[in-house]
C-alpha cells in the first residue's frame, strides 16, 4: 500500500459517504470508519516509513493545477484528522441518532464527511488557491455541523458568531496567500526560504490562522460555538479543527522565513493563552464551556512550544529548539485524543441527564461508572499528570523551556516567564478539572435529573475508550511515537534532522510505566486491605452533620471562587445578591453572571460604536437635492482651496 | 540497583514519620508541655492500619484508591529525590520536573478522594488546596528555575548545587514558605484541628478512616521530609561532602527545618485566609529575586 492509494482510498470512502450515507445510518458508518482509517494509513506510513508522498494533477481545477503533498508535518494533522473524524462518527451513531434528530442526523452525517474531506485537503493542498477553497468548505462545512441543532437561538448565535470570526480570519488568509502569489509569481507553495522579504506576511498568517486556533484573544467564537455544538461536533471542533489553525501557523513558519520578533510574539501570545484560557475555564459552570476554554490554554501550550522553537531556530539553538517543537506537535495529538475523551464524556452526561450545568449535577459515578472513570482519566491526562500522555508532551515543553533558561541566551528572558506562566496554567488546570470532574461525578445528585442518569450504549463508551487507551499508550510509550515526531520536526526544520529519541525519555517512560503499574497495584492493595480489616457503610460524617441536603454540597462557583477572586479584574463577574431581611425572609438569592469578557466588553461595544457612528452619518443622505448641490460645492471649494495652497510658494 | 532502591525507599518510609512527631515536641516543648512521644505518629499508623474503615454511603472505590495513588507519587517522588553525595536512585534530564507533576498527582487524588464524600467541608478543602497549590507551584517552579540557571542543568542530582549569600538566603526563604503552605503548616493552615471552618488538609481527610487515613498521614509525613531535603539541598553544599559528613550535615539541616516548622508554628498564629495569597506570593517574589540573582551570577 502506499500513501497515495490509502488516500484515493480515504476520500473515495468519505466521499461515498458524503452521497450515499445520509439516509443510511449503518453504510454511511462504515464508509466514513474506512475513509478515516485510511487517511490515518496514510499518515502513518509517511511518518513512520516511506518518503513525503507528491501528486500534481494533470488537469487545473480552478485555473490551477492540483498538486498535493503529504510530508512528515501534514501527515502529522492527517492521522489525528483520522482518529478523531473515525471515533467521531461511531459516537454520533448513538449520540446524534436518527430517533431522536431525524431531521438533523441525515445533515450531520453529510457535513461530517463534508468536513473530513475539506480539511484533508487543506492539510494537502500545496497551492495556495486551492488551499483557500479548501479552507473555506471547512469552515462552511464546520458552521453546519455546529449548528445542527438550530432551533434553539442560542445555537444559532454561536453559528454566527462562529461564521463571523471565521471569516474576519479568512479575510487575512486572502491577503496572505495572495501576497504571496504576487512576490513569487504562483499560487504554488513549498519552501521559500530565500525570499527574505515574504516576513512580513507572517503576521497576516498568525492572524488569520490564529482565529482558527482559537488563541487569546481571537477565541471569542470558540466557547460559544464548542458549547453549543452537538457533542461528536464539539470534539471534533476542538480536538481536530482547530489545530488546521495551528496547522496553518506550523506550516507557514517552516515553510518562509519569518520576522525577527515571530518567536518573542508567538511565545507570548501563547502563554497568554495559556493563562487567561484556563482562568476562564475554571470560572465557567457549564460543563463544555469549560472544556472549550480549555482548549485555549492547550492552544497556548502549543504556541508556548512553537514560539519557542521559532525562538531556538533564529538563535541557532537546535537541541532544545527540537524538544520545544517536539513537546508542541506532540501536544497537538495527545489535546486531540483527551479532549475528543471529554467532550465525548461531557456529551454522555448531556445525553444523560439534559443538563450541562456543572451545580445541577453530582454523584452521577453511581449510575454511570464508565463516563465517570474515563472522565477521570482525562482530566488527569488534560492537567498533565504523569503517567499519562498530556505530561509527556508537557515536560518536552518544559524541558526545552528550561534548557532555554539554563543557556543564558536572549532567549532565556522569554523561556523564564513562559515556565512561570504555564506552571500556573497547570495547578489552575488541575484546580479546573478537579472541579468538573469531581462535582458532577461525586457527592450526591443535587437535581432529579441527575439522579436519573443512565450509562450510555456500547456506541458511546467504545470511542471513549478507544481514546481512553491511545491516552494511556500514548503516555507510557513515547518512544513509539518518537521517529514519527522526529520526522515532523525535520519537515519544520531541515536541520534539525531526526535524531534518536532522548535518552531522558527513555528513562520516563521506564518511570512512567513503573509508575502505572505501582498505581493500580497500591489501589487495589489498599481496597483488598480495607475489606480485610472490615468495613462498614455510613452517611458523610460532616463534623456530626450527617446527611444534609443533597443543595448544601460545594458547588462550581464555590469551588472556585478563591481563584475566580483573584482573577475578578479579568472575568469581571455580575453578581447579584439579595439578602434575606426582616424577621420572616421571603426570598433570598445570589447569581453571578459570567460575561465574554473580550467579546462583550471589547468586541461588542466596539461593533455598537461603529453602527452609532454609521446611524449618525446616515443622516447626511436624507434625499433633499439642494443639500446635495450644497454638498458638492463645498467639496468643490475645499479642493480648490486644497490646489491653490499647494500653488503657493 | 533494585536493592539501592529498595534500601532508600524503605529509608524514606521508615524516617519520614519521625518529622511530626518532631514538630509536636518542639510545639510542646515552647508551650511548656510534655506533648505526646516522637514517635506518637508510628503508634497512630500502627492501629490506624489494624482498624476497620468506615465509607461515606456517596463514596465511590476511588474513595479508598486515591490516598493509595498519592502515596506511591510521593514514595515515587523520594526516590527521585537525591541524597547529597548518594545521588538519585532514578536520574534523568528532567527528572526535577516528574518530581513537581508527582506533589500535583498526589494533590489531585487526595482532593479527589475529599470531594468523594459529598460534603460541603471537604468541598472547601479541597478548593483551598488546589487553589493556594497555584500560587506554591508558581514559586516551586521560580525557585528550580533559579536552581537551573544557576549551575545550566535540569537534573536534580546536578541542579543542588547551592548559590551562596544572599542567593541562598531568598531561596531558603522562599522554598521555606512553599514548604508550610504545601505540607499545610501554620501560618497557612493549622494540623492541630479539623473542626473550624479554616482549615485545609485536615479538613479534607475529615471522612476518611483505617487504612486509608494511615495511608495518608504517612504520605503527608513523606511529604514534609521531602521539602525538608529538598530546601536543605537547595542551600547547602550537601552533594560536595564526603559521605559521613553529608550525612551529618543534611540530617542536621533536616532537623533544623524540622524544629523550625515547630518553632514558626508555636510563634505564629494561623493567617486569615485573605492573606495567605499575600504570603504565597511574598515566596514566590523571593524565589524571583532568587533567580535574578542567579542569573547575574550566572553570566558574570
Amino acid at each position: 500500500m502506499t500513501p497515495g492509494l490509502l488516500l484515493a482510498l480515504a476520500a473515495g470512502g468519505l466521499l461515498a459517504g458524503l452521497i450515499f450515507g445520509p439516509g443510511r445510518p449503518r453504510v454511511w458508518l462504515a464508509l466514513t470508519l474506512t475513509g478515516n482509517a485510511a487517511a490515518l494509513g496514510a499518515a502513518l506510513l509517511v511518518l513512520f516509513h516511506g518518503a513525503d508522498w507528491t501528486w500534481r494533477g494533470g488537469w487545473p481545477v480552478a485555473g490551477e493545477l492540483p498538486w498535493l503533498r503529504l510530508d512528515g508535518i501534514s501527515a502529522w494533522f492527517l492521522a489525528l484528522l483520522g482518529v478523531g473524524g473515525g471515533a467521531g462518527a461511531v459516537y454520533a451513531q448513538e449520540y446524534w441518532a436518527d430517533a431522536h434528530h431525524p431531521d438533523s442526523a441525515p445533515r450531520s452525517r453529510r457535513w461530517w464527511n463534508a468536513m473530513g474531506l475539506s480539511m484533508g485537503l487543506v492539510l494537502l493542498s500545496s497551492n495556495g488557491l486551492h488551499f483557500l477553497i479548501a479552507w473555506e468548505l471547512f469552515a462552511v462545512s464546520s458552521y453546519f455541523l455546529v449548528t445542527l441543532d438550530r432551533e434553539r437561538k442560542e445555537v444559532r448565535a454561536a453559528g454566527w458568531l462562529y461564521l463571523a470570526a471565521s471569516h474576519a480570519g479568512t479575510l487575512c488568509l486572502f491577503g496572505f496567500f495572495a501576497l504571496l502569489a504576487v512576490r513569487t509569481g504562483s499560487w504554488e507553495l513549498g519552501p521559500l526560504h530565500d525570499h527574505a522579504d515574504l516576513a512580513p506576511l507572517f503576521w497576516l498568517a498568525l492572524f488569520g490562522f490564529g482565529v482558527k486556533a482559537g488563541l487569546f484573544p481571537l477565541h471569542l467564537w470558540l466557547p460559544s460555538a464548542h458549547a453549543n455544538a452537538p457533542s461528536h461536533v464539539s470534539a471534533l471542533m476542538s480536538g481536530v479543527a482547530i489545530k488546521m489553525g495551528i496547522y496553518g501557523i506550523v506550516r507557514f513558519s517552516g515553510w518562509l522565513p519569518v520576522p525577527a520578533a515571530a518567536g518573542w510574539v508567538v511565545i507570548s501570545l501563547g502563554a497568554v493563552s495559556a493563562l487567561v484560557g484556563i482562568t476562564f475555564a475554571l470560572a465557567q459552570n457549564d460543563l463544555k464551556r469549560l472544556l472549550a476554554y480549555c482548549s485555549v490554554e492547550n492552544v497556548g501550550i502549543i504556541m508556548v512550544g512553537l514560539g519557542g522553537a521559532l525562538l531556538g531556530a533564529r538563535h541557532g539553538e537546535a537541541p532544545w529548539g527540537r524538544l520545544l517543537l517536539a513537546g508542541a506537535l506532540l501536544h497537538i495529538w495527545n489535546h486531540g485524543l483527551f479532549k475528543s475523551l471529554l467532550f465525548y464524556s461531557a456529551g454522555s452526561v448531556l445525553h444523560a441527564t439534559g443538563t450541562r450545568e456543572i451545580s445541577r449535577l453530582g454523584g452521577l459515578w453511581r449510575a454511570m461508572p464508565w463516563t465517570a472513570a474515563l472522565f477521570a482519566l482525562g482530566a488527569a491526562a488534560v492537567s498533565g499528570l504523569p503517567p499519562l500522555n498530556g505530561f509527556v508532551s508537557e515536560w518536552l515543553v518544559y524541558l526545552g523551556l528550561l534548557d532555554a533558561a539554563a543557556g543564558h541566551g536572549r532567549p532565556a528572558w522569554a523561556a523564564m516567564p513562559a515556565a512561570i506562566m504555564l506552571a500556573m496554567a497547570g495547578a489552575l488546570a488541575l484546580a479546573g478539572f478537579l472541579k468538573a470532574g469531581a462535582l458532577v461525578f461525586l457527592g450526591a445528585p443535587r437535581t432529579p435529573a441527575a439522579t436519573h442518569a443512565h450509562e450510555g450504549g456500547r456506541l458511546l463508551r467504545g470511542p471513549m475508550l478507544a481514546l481512553a487507551g491511545a491516552c494511556v499508550a500514548a503516555g507510557l510509550a513515547p518512544l513509539l511515537l518518537w521517529p514519527a515526531v522526529a520526522r515532523a520536526v525535520a519537515a519544520w526544520h531541515p536541520a534539525w534532522t531526526a535524531g534518536p529519541a532522548p535518552a531522558a525519555l527513555t528513562t520516563l517512560s521506564l518511570a512512567q510505566v513503573v509508575l502505572a503499574v505501582l498505581f493500580l497495584a497500591a489501589g487495589v492493595a489498599l481496597w483488598r486491605r480495607v475489606r480485610a480489616c472490615g468495613l462498614r457503610r455510613a452517611p458523610t460524617w460532616d463534623c456530626g452533620f450527617a446527611a444534609p441536603t443533597a443543595r448544601m454540597q460545594y458547588t462550581g462557583g464555590s469551588f472556585a471562587g478563591i481563584t475566580t477572586g483573584w482573577f475578578s479584574w479579568l472575568l469581571l463577574p455580575e453578581r447579584l445578591l439579595r439578602r434575606p431581611r426582616g424577621p420572616f425572609p421571603a426570598q433570598a438569592g445570589r447569581s453571578e453572571y459570567l460575561p465574554e469578557t473580550v467579546l462583550e466588553r471589547i468586541v461588542v461595544p466596539a461593533g455598537e460604536a461603529v453602527m452609532r457612528a454609521s446611524t449618525a452619518a446616515r443622516r447626511l443622505q436624507h434625499g433633499r437635492l439642494q443639500f446635495y448641490i450644497v454638498y458638492l460645492a463645498g467639496g468643490l471649494i475645499v479642493l480648490a482651496l486644497l490646489v491653490w495652497l499647494e500653488g503657493m510658494p | 540497583m533494585i536493592l539501592e532502591i529498595l534500601l532508600r525507599l524503605v529509608l524514606w518510609l521508615l524516617l519520614a514519620p519521625l518529622l511530626p512527631g518532631i514538630i509536636n515536641k518542639v510545639k510542646a516543648w515552647v508551650a511548656g508541655r510534655r506533648g505526646p512521644p516522637v514517635l506518637q505518629l508510628y503508634y497512630d499508623l500502627a492501629r490506624l492500619w489494624r482498624k476497620s474503615a468506615v465509607l461515606s454511603t456517596l463514596a465511590s472505590p476511588a474513595f479508598v484508591a486515591g490516598p493509595a495513588v498519592a502515596w506511591v507519587a510521593l514514595a515515587g517522588a523520594a526516590l527521585l529525590m537525591p541524597l547529597g553525595p548518594a545521588g538519585g536512585a532514578v536520574s534523568f534530564r528532567g527528572d526535577v520536573l516528574l518530581l513537581v507533576y508527582l506533589f500535583a498527582v498526589a494533590r489531585f487524588c487526595t482532593a479527589w478522594a475529599a470531594l468523594e464524600t459529598g460534603s460541603a467541608f471537604e468541598g472547601m478543602g479541597a478548593a483551598r488546596e488546589v487553589s493556594y497549590a497555584v500560587l506554591a507551584e508558581v514559586a516551586l517552579i521560580t525557585a528550580v528555575l533559579s536552581l537551573s540557571v544557576q549551575t545550566g542543568s535540569v537534573t536534580l542530582v546536578t541542579m543542588l548545587a547551592p548559590a551562596t549569600g544572599a542567593g541562598a538566603v531568598l531561596l531558603a526563604g522562599g522554598l521555606f514558605a512553599v514548604l508550610l503552605a504545601e505540607n499545610c503548616r501554620v501560618p497557612f493552615d493549622d494540623p492541630n484541628t479539623h473542626l473550624e471552618l479554616t482549615m485545609i488538609h485536615e479538613v479534607m481527610v475529615l471522612d476518611h478512616s483505617g487504612p486509608p487515613f494511615a495511608v495518608i498521614l504517612h504520605g503527608a509525613s513523606l511529604k514534609l521530609m521531602l521539602f525538608a531535603v529538598l530546601l536543605s539541598q537547595a542551600v547547602l553544599p550537601v552533594a560536595e561532602l564526603t559521605p559521613a559528613a553529608a550525612t551529618i550535615v543534611l540530617a542536621g539541616a533536616v532537623l533544623a527545618v524540622t524544629v523550625g516548622v515547630g518553632l514558626v508554628e508555636s510563634l505564629l498564629a494561623r493567617f486569615a485566609f485573605r492573606r495567605v495569597p499575600l504570603l504565597l506570593t511574598t515566596a514566590f517574589l523571593l524565589c524571583l529575586f532568587a533567580l535574578l540573582l542567579a542569573w547575574k551570577g550566572g553570566a558574570a
